[in-house]
């Protein structure tokens, strides 16, 4: 499959850009897709080294909030439905010096600020496995674009879980790094301090490989750095020394889950992920997280109050959708923002100016920072006994269109698995666990800082006791004859 | 009894090649939205990345304010919506600012005062909007260069304190290089907060002033302020806590919004970038930064070279100035005469050809040059001035000019004396005529010589030589009005009259060296309480030209006693540093007075020449001889205290009064306590505006300072508002005399200073205080002395009124404007 994907660009561009058009049209992962628009444009010199070799020619599809020149950089959202980005985001440059296209801009929540992607104002995406149900968000366009074999890759954002979760309702792989190890430049912020930019893929060594060209110290953005690695030793590099584990073999911390209010069906997926796990040698031991309960509530105080100041630039006066006419500069902001917001949007911005008032920040912001350091501990003392935990993704497996199974209020709390590893800084991976009633099930794997190389072998560990599923009718990449 | 209160904070552009969180040139005046990139256009998806030069120039900046730096700074968002902000907030610091707790030392009128920083912080400025018509334009342009706010506590007290900051600030930026400190263009930008309350009461509500585009506006709109909020509080009101805003076309300051309106910035810490972190690379960056200050500065150049502290004031006030003055000092130039020349003559022609100090043709190199053949007495002083002009014109050294021109004069004695014997050989008569006792023909036989050596002999070796020649020393005495030259009419009176025969007079006078030859020569023929402008002018030019042109070895003024005080001191400030003594002496009653009778003949004779032998035997500079007695020229006072046989004692000086602020009191102790002049004010000749000789431009100059100035005594009942008539007919200055230390009602009553005062502050008048009685004048006891420099009153110290008065002349005649006279009033 990956022979197809290295050379399909140079092949047959029009025929895939006919299959991926066809197939789209009853997905609607993309909101702008030109396969030839970078072909061959790579920026700078390509980097030649044997790691990245697996990407050289690849095809890859791009949250719409992360910038890729000459493409639209709409997040979803009418303000911003015309603009054009002017330049690339450093994770996008550095993809295509290593040979990989840029060929469209993949729908999401306006702003990355859902849990469906029914958010966007600019386009309906649905899910490859059944047409009811939503595919997750917010880079639900991404997970769709692997899922129904667009691409073999995408980029998406991860704030609380939006590279993760529909990773795991469309069945794919979702890799959330450490924060800062990802260069934020060109991914339009939403929660700054919990913003990553992470990847999907149904091939876990182009997981690996995209990790590792994204990642790295960025001179465009000062909170970004080297990974480090956490291996004891890198001159003995046996695998083991290099993943890090405290033991002979690794140790899984799982979760009580009575308390975990999960589905049936996650439920049990999570038993037997964890049994599977147990029978790959792998040491299972309890842990508890005890500030789960407060992951939600604590993720969108901190996220709404950095989105208030964040979307303010959104304004209608140097770009973006503005009214035809305004009496005034006041008035001109007035009408971008009320014209230009969806209700979602409008909501967040709300909530976070009001958590940040003055008076009123030692109640609200300044209690979830405090909150967020105790998860942050909470999930140090964990790995003080533990090499990895293991949670479900997301409590239940996609849900269907216009939330009649759940209300957007229970889509927050369900956050609390993905919301912790960002609000903690620390990578975690969703990978398919398997399909119950037709829907696949994504479980969710958390390391400490800069374990990314774990959470990808535990995963390749996985595979061989299950090798994720394509959704019907997907198993074969578009264009492929 | 009300107290101010002001605070201020300023905000500092600093002066980086770039913006602080992008690559963007950091520039004034460019094409509008030419230096912008989607950074500082806060497009989507961009980050800050941190200017680690603004960063630096900000910790100096902190560090020269004696803050405590923080070793760990945060930048917060601060969120308002603005159009001209592109990312609707502003990337500062509040919590954790970069500096605390500093301090700066100012002094206004005297008065010292500490103004505490409460914090020094960095953020990024916002564009520009720009209203035209029915459109609002944006330029973003500035959006984003750095910008660093200084908060000060609020420790100042009244606006012209303000201005003072401000200005001290404007050139502490500029010797930092961290900001060109223009207020007008903005790189340097002013809110103030002032509050009134009664004495005691601690701080008031306080309001905001914003728009204030030049120390002088901050002057202006903060006394507005404080006195619209007294008027408040006195009918019994409660000052309203807003911001309001200057109006500089009116005058006086409007609401703009009240506290309840005011914005709520939701700070919070700025998560695209990390807390800035001190190391100790960086701390040494920040050392290496710090530069020696404008004040430091000042007193090293009086302590090291013996300026005074006007030389050395102008001399610093540019980085560019000083840095020249004394690299001219390493290549060997005189530290006096260097500071002369950088203050009057190089400056003026800087001025006129619009160049400034190290950017022109004149290198530090050439400019020693200079005074190097000055000194060696190549070149004399008018010459030198030509060549300096030369070299501004043609870019060349001034020894090639020199001898391009054939500038260069005759030093060489040997070579003078065979033109002086040559002539003195052609002139028998003359010299005869010489040696008989006659002082006239010397000057023309000073003039052949001139004339043989094409005006190339050097004046005073001339001058020295030929009084060798001939054994003779000239003086020459001039007769400038006075009973000393005058006449009792037969009704009785005393009316002008002529110098009496100095030669008959002194025949029997046999103190007087044998190679004194007098000169006499009558100026104005008048009685000394008449003087005018242009009898003043005759005295200077004539003086100027004697000096100048080295007629004479001394010079005699023959004066009355009324107006001895003035003269005395208006030749000091102008001759004080002449290379000939320049003697004043006067008599009370005419040398005939007594004529045919029994009784001594009066003082005039005995005056007169024991003047004439003062100037023969030296040393230079002014001075005044009276009875057995000889005073310094300043400070002198016309007391008739003790009428002795020799009337000793019509005069006293005040030079002796203690100087609370000097260490050690009395500086007086051993040397005669009357020409103790060391803690006064030096002399302020010469300064570019007037040249000395010309008789016509010094009398056009002092009638014309004359006619701002007027000399005001204080008394009880006295009504400011008369002041104020004197003000609105063209009066500048008044020299205010005082009681004792400076006190003086200002009541709120008609009958009190209070309101002329005022009118003066509004209207750029000055009061230079002086005593009506033997003090100094500092303002420091009394609550209305107090008030008093709160109103603006500059004291005068140790000066009197007459010595402050032509002080006040003089400094007019050098200066291009009004701020220069206040400047040399309150160099003491």
């Amino acid at each position: 499959m990956l022979t197809f994907w290295k050379n399909v660009l140079e092949n047959s561009p029009d025929a895939y850009e006919k299959a991926v058009r066809a197939r789209d049209a009853h997905i609607g992962a993309f909101l702008e897709f030109d396969p030839k628009r970078h072909l061959g444009n790579a920026p700078g010199e390509v980097a030649s080294a044997e790691k990245h070799a697996v990407l050289a020619g690849l095809p890859f599809g791009v949250k719409d909030n992360i910038a890729v020149d000459g493409f639209r950089l709409s997040c979803g959202s009418r303000i911003l439905e015309n603009f054009t980005s002017p330049y690339h985001a450093t994770a996008v440059q550095r993809l295509m010096q290593a040979g990989a296209v840029p060929v469209g801009k993949t729908n999401l929540d306006e702003f990355g600020m859902g849990s469906s992607t029914d958010n966007s104002a600019l386009g309906s995406t649905t899910n490859p496995w059944n047409e009811e149900f939503v595919v997750g968000g917010s880079s639900g366009g991404s997970a769709a674009a692997v899922a129904a074999g667009l691409v073999p890759f995408a980029l998406g954002s991860d704030t609380g879980g939006s590279v993760r979760q529909p990773a795991s309702f469309c069945g794919v792989y979702g890799l959330k790094p450490t924060y800062g190890t990802v260069s934020r430049f060109g991914l339009v912020a939403y929660a700054s301090s919990l913003d990553v930019i992470g990847a999907l893929s149904s091939d876990i060594e182009v997981l690996q490989a995209v990790y590792d060209v994204i990642s790295g110290a960025d001179a465009f953005d000062q909170t970004s750095m080297d990974p480090e690695p956490i291996g004891r030793s890198s001159a003995d590099a046996s695998a083991e020394d290099v993943l890090g584990y405290r033991g002979k073999n690794p140790c899984l911390g799982v979760l009580k889950p009575d308390q975990l209010e999960l589905t049936a069906e996650v439920s049990e997926s999570y038993q037997d992920c964890l049994e599977g796990f147990r029978s790959l040698g792998y040491e299972i031991k309890e842990v508890s997280l005890s500030m789960l309960e407060y992951v939600a509530p604590v993720y969108y105080t901190i996220a709404t109050a950095e989105a208030s100041a964040n979307l303010a630039r959104y304004n209608g006066v140097r770009y973006g959708r503005r009214p035809d006419f305004a009496e005034n500069p006041d008035e001109l902001v007035r009408l971008s923002r009320d014209e230009g917001f969806g209700p979602e949007v409008k909501l967040r911005i709300l909530l976070g100016t009001y958590v940040l008032r003055s008076g009123f920040q030692d109640q609200y912001y300044l209690r979830a920072q405090k909150i967020r350091t105790a998860i942050r501990k909470d999930f140090e003392a964990c790995f003080g006994e533990v090499d990895m935990i293991l949670t479900p993704t997301f409590p239940r497996q996609a849900f269907r269109h216009g939330g009649e199974d759940m209300s957007p209020f229970e889509q927050k709390q369900a956050d609390k698995f993905t919301a912790s590893a960002n609000l903690a800084g620390v990578p975690a991976l969703s990978f398919p666990a398997g399909v119950r009633q037709g829907l696949p099930v994504g479980m969710q794997l958390v390391a400490p800082a800069f374990g990314e190389a774990r959470l990808l072998a535990a995963a390749r560990d996985y595979a061989t006791l299950y090798q994720p599923e394509f959704a019907p009718g997907y198993e074969r990449p578009a264009g492929e004859q | 009894m009300y107290q101010s209160f002001i605070g201020l904070e300023i905000h500092i552009q600093l002066a980086t090649q770039t913006k602080i969180f992008c690559g963007c040139k950091a520039a004034f005046g460019d094409e509008p939205n030419s230096n912008i990139c989607p950074v500082c256009m806060g497009y989507p998806g961009v980050l800050p990345v941190l200017n680690q030069e603004a960063m630096r120039m900000a910790y100096v900046v902190a560090r020269t304010l004696n803050c405590t730096l923080s070793e760990r700074s945060v930048f917060e968002r601060k969120n308002y919506f603005y159009p001209d902000l592109p990312k609707n907030y502003q990337i500062s610091q509040y919590e954790h600012p970069l500096g605390r707790d500093g301090f700066v030392d100012i002094e206004f009128h005297k008065k010292k005062r500490r103004v505490r920083i409460h914090e020094v912080h960095l953020e990024e400025d916002a564009g520009k909007m720009i209203h035209a018509g029915d459109m609002s334009l944006l330029d973003y342009n500035r959006a984003g260069t750095p910008l660093l706010e200084i908060v000060t506590e609020p420790d100042l007290e009244v606006g012209e304190e303000a201005e003072v900051l401000l200005q001290h600030f404007r050139r502490m930026v500029r010797y930092l290089g961290v900001c060109d400190g223009n207020m007008e263009e903005g790189s340097m930008r002013c809110d103030a907060n002032v509050s009134v309350n009664l004495s005691g009461s601690g701080l008031g509500n306080k309001v905001e002033i914003k728009n204030l585009n030049s120390s002088r506006f901050v002057r202006k709109a903060l006394n507005f302020e404080i006195s619209r909020q007294k008027d408040i509080l006195e009918r019994g009101g409660t000052v309203v806590q807003e911001t309001r805003l200057w109006n500089e076309n009116r005058d006086v300051s409007e609401a703009m919004r009240t506290k309840e309106s005011a914005h709520d910035y939701r700070y919070f810490p700025e998560p695209d970038l990390p807390p800035f972190i001190t190391d100790d690379t960086f701390l040494q960056e920040v050392e290496k930064g710090l530069v020696e200050l404008p004040v430091a500065r000042r007193t090293r150049f009086i302590e090291d070279y013996g300026l005074s502290e006007l030389q050395a004031e102008f001399l610093v006030d540019e980085r560019s100035t000083a840095d020249f003055f004394e690299q001219s000092i390493s290549l060997g130039a005189d530290p006096q005469s260097a500071a002369s020349w950088l203050a009057s003559d190089v400056k003026k022609l800087l001025n006129r050809r619009g160049e400034s100090m190290g950017s022109s043709v004149l290198s530090p190199e050439r400019f020693a040059e200079l005074l190097r053949l000055l000194d060696e007495g190549r070149i004399h002083g008018k010459i030198a001035k030509q060549v300096l002009e030369e070299v501004f014109a043609s870019d060349a050294s001034p020894a090639a000019i020199i001898k391009a021109k054939g500038w260069e004069q005759i030093t060489d004695p040997a070579e003078l004396s065979a033109y002086i014997s040559k002539v003195l050989e052609a002139h028998p008569n003359a010299v005869e005529q010489v040696r008989a006792g006659d002082a006239k023909p010397v000057g023309f036989l000073v003039g052949q010589v001139m004339k043989a050596t094409s005006g190339r002999a050097e004046p005073q070796l001339l001058q020295e030589l030929i009084s060798s020649h001939l054994a003779v020393k000239v003086i020459h005495v001039l007769s400038f009005g006075g009973a000393i030259s005058g006449v009792r009419r037969e009704d009785g009176l005393i009316g002008p009259g002529e110098l009496f025969d100095l030669r008959t007079e002194f025949a029997g006078d046999t103190g007087l060296p044998a190679e004194l030859r007098l000169e006499e020569i009558q100026l104005v023929a008048f009685l000394s309480e008449e003087i005018a402008p242009a009898d003043w002018a005759v005295l200077i030019s004539e003086i100027a030209r004697r000096i100048e042109d080295s007629e004479a070895a001394g010079i005699v003024v023959a004066h009355g006693t009324d107006t001895l005080a003035y003269t005395a001191s208006l030749l000091y400030w102008f001759f004080g540093k002449a290379r000939i003594p320049i003697i004043l002496t006067a008599s009370s009653v005419p040398n005939d007075s007594e004529r045919g009778s029994e009784k001594p003949r009066s003082e005039a004779v005995a005056n007169i020449s024991a003047a004439v032998k003062r100037a023969a035997a030296g040393p230079a500079g002014v001075g005044v001889v009276y009875g057995a007695q000889e005073y310094s020229p300043l400070n002198l006072k016309f007391e008739r205290v003790e009428e002795g046989a020799d009337r000793a004692g019509v005069f006293r000086t005040w030079n002796e009064i203690e100087d609370p602020r000097s260490a050690g009191g009395s500086q007086a102790s051993g040397a005669p306590a009357s020409l103790a002049l060391s803690n006064l004010p030096g002399p302020i000749y010469p300064a570019p505006g007037v040249e000395p000789t010309d008789r016509k431009a010094v009398q056009v100059a002092l009638e014309e300072a004359l006619s701002r100035c007027f000399i005001v005594k204080a008394f009880p009942g006295m009504r400011g508002d008369h002041l104020i008539t004197l003000m609105k007919n063209g009066v500048r200055y008044f020299v205010l005399e005082l009681y004792d230390t400076g006190t003086a009602s200002v009541r709120e009553t008609p009958y009190s200073l209070r309101a002329a005062l005022q009118y003066g502050a509004a209207n750029g008048v000055s009061f230079f205080c002086t005593s009506q009685q033997e003090a100094m004048v500092d303002f420091a006891d009394y609550v209305t002395s107090h008030e008093l420099w709160r109103e603006g009153a500059v004291p005068m110290g140790r000066l009197t009124t007459e010595s402050a008065f032509t002080r006040l002349i003089v400094a007019q005649l050098g200066s291009e404007d009004e701020l220069e006279v206040q400047r040399i009033m309150e160099d003491q």
